[in-house]
């Protein structure tokens, strides 16, 4: 034995798990308020709130059951009902398939239009159906208030929500403000969330919406969306007026625009840069993105030198089951071949540099299938410096029902030199032709063996 | 005018023959006939064969299973009954008593012109020694361990490689044992040691293609070197091998030679084709780039600038628009 086998199939799956970790999606219910008083406890948050809280159900129009369940809650007097964009996608993308209907603690229920949505944020606004009867409408009209202002972190706080269909629940937990390490911002909740809560409130003592309920991380780390999200999404349909007619449209609208913001952030960031062997690599971009790293030196049967250094944005965007969007990875390797031939040495090389995946899942419905392609590139340091040649891989696959969007892989690597090697690697999800580029070109200027 | 009776064997080759100076001659198992046949469904007594005017006439000396005759080029065929004792057989008719076949011709039966003696089949005989024969099964060995040395990158043991090597060597072994069994059978000769030679060494210069293809495919930059060429390589080299092994062990002329090899090489084209059909088209979640890779002394080609690099992107985008019609 000497290098470690294991490391070449462990880096692509740690990075899987760390996304399905990240992904561990949530269904609750919540149960609403009238938001007066200071200081309530849960116990009369819950009784106080519960006729503004709703179970959100899909139900499968053919075998007349429900094949998903999540929580939502009144946000204003004519029946408009915030949840979560991915408690309802399915019936949103499949509307002959699935419709919308709400359950609430009382008994009442009825159907629900999808007016709009907000798929960066995971937020969903439904109505209720105005055919249904009115007198439906009046059972849930108790509207939940949504904070002004952000509380303070550590003050209690309560998510509301139907885990797992054993009815509606409250679950004290405490605030821990926006999470600085996400482009898109999360509250961190201190608290249990658990399938089904999700898109129900979570209150701050005053019975004021603070946050809707998204997804979990596990032991007692949960997330939420800012309130502030819904407000906006709430402001930009009353200004519409109606329900947006092309939900597709609109979905690819918003990825379109958030990633040329969220590119346009990232590319005028000044990169910092972290030795890895003798290349310079891309650190942490603050505060976008987390990394790690290792090596196997410590290892005293190694035959070769391996450290490598990943990087990861933790905004995964749901856009169905099976496929998500709005991740960037960059990984890097340094290897020295130490007690390997050149030969041998390369030959681990080859195995590593056919190793690499997208960070984003997809199916055949979503994207089309990779294309790509290698050239030797030289690349240009300064001029009185020696060029380096490399081997680079540049692959991208469309999004079929969001056009002008890509998924992206870049990959390179060194062939000038026999015993050491430097692979550079990015991924990016839902991006479009120019972002790419160009972040391909700040990748490549900064990312070098010097 | 005298008789040849042919013994025939599996396929219609002779195995041994009969002459008889009578115009008369009787078959039988007993031991007053002339042709005596050892076959235990044969009558003591079974046929009698007189010459006539431009062949034979048969006999059926009221034998148990009778005569059937096989290939008669005077009348059609049929069978002797009982009753039906006495039938004309031309010049090579053929006929089956018991589970034996034989053939009448007589002595004046023209033969085939001589076959000039292959060059393809002198040489490979001239692979027979062991002197040719070891040493170029060492060149293999080393070749193999080398390929497992040089493309190994934990702590080499040879314990780890001994199960491989004796695997790749007993196929080999079992092809060769193959053809000279098959030659044992069809031509009574066998070239074990040919056989073997001659796998050897199409082993050897396969490997050797091979390796010049991935330096050629690496440098050129794109897989589909490597994927036409390498299957090329195989098969051309295994036609080859084919057809050297057939003249070695069969009778086979050139032209059925080649049909032959050639035939079997496109039945596997065929078979692997349609194995892959299955994935054409089918979608796949990763991407499928070319990740060859060289050590530096065998690298040439040029390179492009980053910036042309960064451009030709377009053309990859484009190519992903396509395939996300599908």
């Amino acid at each position: 034995m000497s290098i470690d086998k294991n490391r070449l199939q462990g880096q692509p799956f740690r990075l899987v798990a760390l996304l399905i970790t990240v992904l561990l999606i949530v269904f609750l219910i919540g149960s609403p308020t009238s938001g007066f008083a200071q200081s309530k406890s849960a116990r009369t948050l819950f009784a106080d709130n519960k006729a503004g809280i709703l179970q959100i159900r899909i139900i499968d129009i053919t075998s007349g059951s429900k094949s998903a369940i999540g929580s939502g809650f009144v946000v204003n007097d004519s029946g408009l009902i915030a949840t979560n964009y991915h408690v309802v996608q399915i019936a949103a993308s499949k509307p002959e398939q699935y419709r919308i209907e709400y359950f609430s603690a009382s008994g009442a229920a009825g159907s629900l239009n999808l007016v709009d949505v907000d798929v960066i944020n995971d937020l969903a606004l439904v109505q209720v159906n105005s055919q249904t009867n009115s007198q439906a409408s009046s059972q849930i009209a108790a509207v939940l208030p949504l904070a002004a202002a952000e509380p303070a972190i550590g003050v209690p706080v309560y998510a509301l929500g139907n885990p797992l269909d054993l009815g509606l629940t409250v679950v004290p937990g405490t605030y821990n403000g926006i999470n600085q390490n996400s482009y898109h911002p999360r509250v961190h909740f201190t608290g249990s969330l658990n399938s089904g809560m999700s898109g129900g409130p979570t209150l701050n003592q005053d019975g004021e919406v603070v946050g809707i309920n998204v997804s979990t991380a596990g032991n007692q780390v949960s997330f939420l969306v800012p309130v502030t999200a819904l407000q906006q999404l709430i402001a930009e349909h009353q200004l519409r007026g109606q329900g947006v007619d092309n939900m597709e449209l609109r979905i690819g609208q918003q990825l379109l625009a958030d990633q040329d913001k969220k590119f346009a952030k990232l590319l005028a960031l000044d990169w910092p840069t972290i030795a890895l062997g003798e290349a310079s690599v891309v650190n942490e971009l603050s505060p976008f993105f987390r990394c790690w790293g290792g090596s196997n030196s410590s290892s005293d049967n190694a035959q070769l030198l391996n450290a490598d250094r990943t990087c990861r944005s933790e905004d995964n965007i749901y856009l169905n089951g099976k496929f998500n969007s709005g991740v960037i990875e960059h990984q890097f390797f340094w290897l020295e071949a130490d007690k390997l031939n050149t030969l041998q040495f390369y030959a681990y090389y080859q195995r590593l540099f056919s190793d690499f995946a997208p960070g984003n899942m997809a199916r055949k419905k979503d994207v089309g299938g990779y294309q790509c392609d290698t050239e030797f590139v030289a690349v240009n340091n300064l001029e009185a410096e020696p060029q380096r040649k490399t081997k680079a891989v540049f692959c991208a696959r469309a999004y079929k029902d969001y056009p002008q969007l890509y998924d992206v892989l870049f990959l390179q690597g060194t062939v000038d030199d026999s015993r050491a090697a430097f692979i550079s690697h990015f991924t990016l999800a839902g991006v479009s032709r120019d972002n790419a580029k160009a972040y391909a070109r700040k990748f490549m200027g900064v990312a070098q063996w010097r | 005018m005298a008789i040849i009776i042919e013994l025939l064997g599996w396929g219609g080759k002779r195995q041994r023959y009969f002459r008889v100076e009578n115009s008369s001659v009787t078959i039988g198992r007993g031991y007053q006939n002339d042709v005596v046949l050892d076959d235990a469904h044969i009558s003591p007594n079974h046929l009698r064969l007189d010459a006539v005017n431009g062949g034979w006439q048969l006999t059926d000396l009221a034998s148990l299973n009778g005569v059937e005759i096989t290939k008669n080029t005077a009348s059609p065929v049929s069978e002797l009954g009982a009753s039906d004792s006495i039938a004309f057989l031309g010049e090579g008719a053929e006929i089956k008593l018991g589970r034996t076949r034989l053939r009448i011709v007589s002595e004046s039966h023209p033969v085939d012109a001589a076959k000039e003696l292959h060059h393809l089949e002198q040489d490979a005989s001239k692979l027979n020694r062991f002197s040719i024969w070891l040493p170029l099964f060492l060149i293999s060995l080393v070749v193999e361990i080398a390929a497992l040395y040089f493309n190994s990158f934990v702590e080499w043991q040879w314990k780890n490689v001994f199960s491989t090597i004796l695997s790749t060597q007993a196929v080999l072994l079992f092809f060769a044992l193959f053809w000279s069994a098959l030659g044992r059978f069809l031509r009574s000769e066998s070239q074990f040691l040919s056989h073997y030679c001659l796998i050897l060494l199409a082993g050897l210069v396969y490997s050797l293609a091979d390796w010049l293809i991935g330096i050629l495919g690496y440098n050129a930059g794109t897989q589909t070197v490597a994927m036409i060429l390498s299957p090329l390589n195989a098969l051309l080299l295994l036609a080859l091998l084919l057809s050297a092994n057939f003249a070695l062990a069969t009778n086979m002329l050139p032209r059925q030679r080649w049909i032959s090899s050639l035939g079997f090489v496109m039945l596997i084209i065929v078979v692997s084709i349609t194995a892959q059909m299955r994935g054409w088209g089918e979608f796949s979640p990763y991407p499928d780039y070319f990740s060859g890779l060289g050590v530096p002394a065998l690298q040439f080609s040029g390179a492009e600038s980053a910036d042309d690099f960064i451009a030709s992107f377009d053309d990859v985008f484009a190519a992903a628009d396509g395939s996300a019609l599908d």
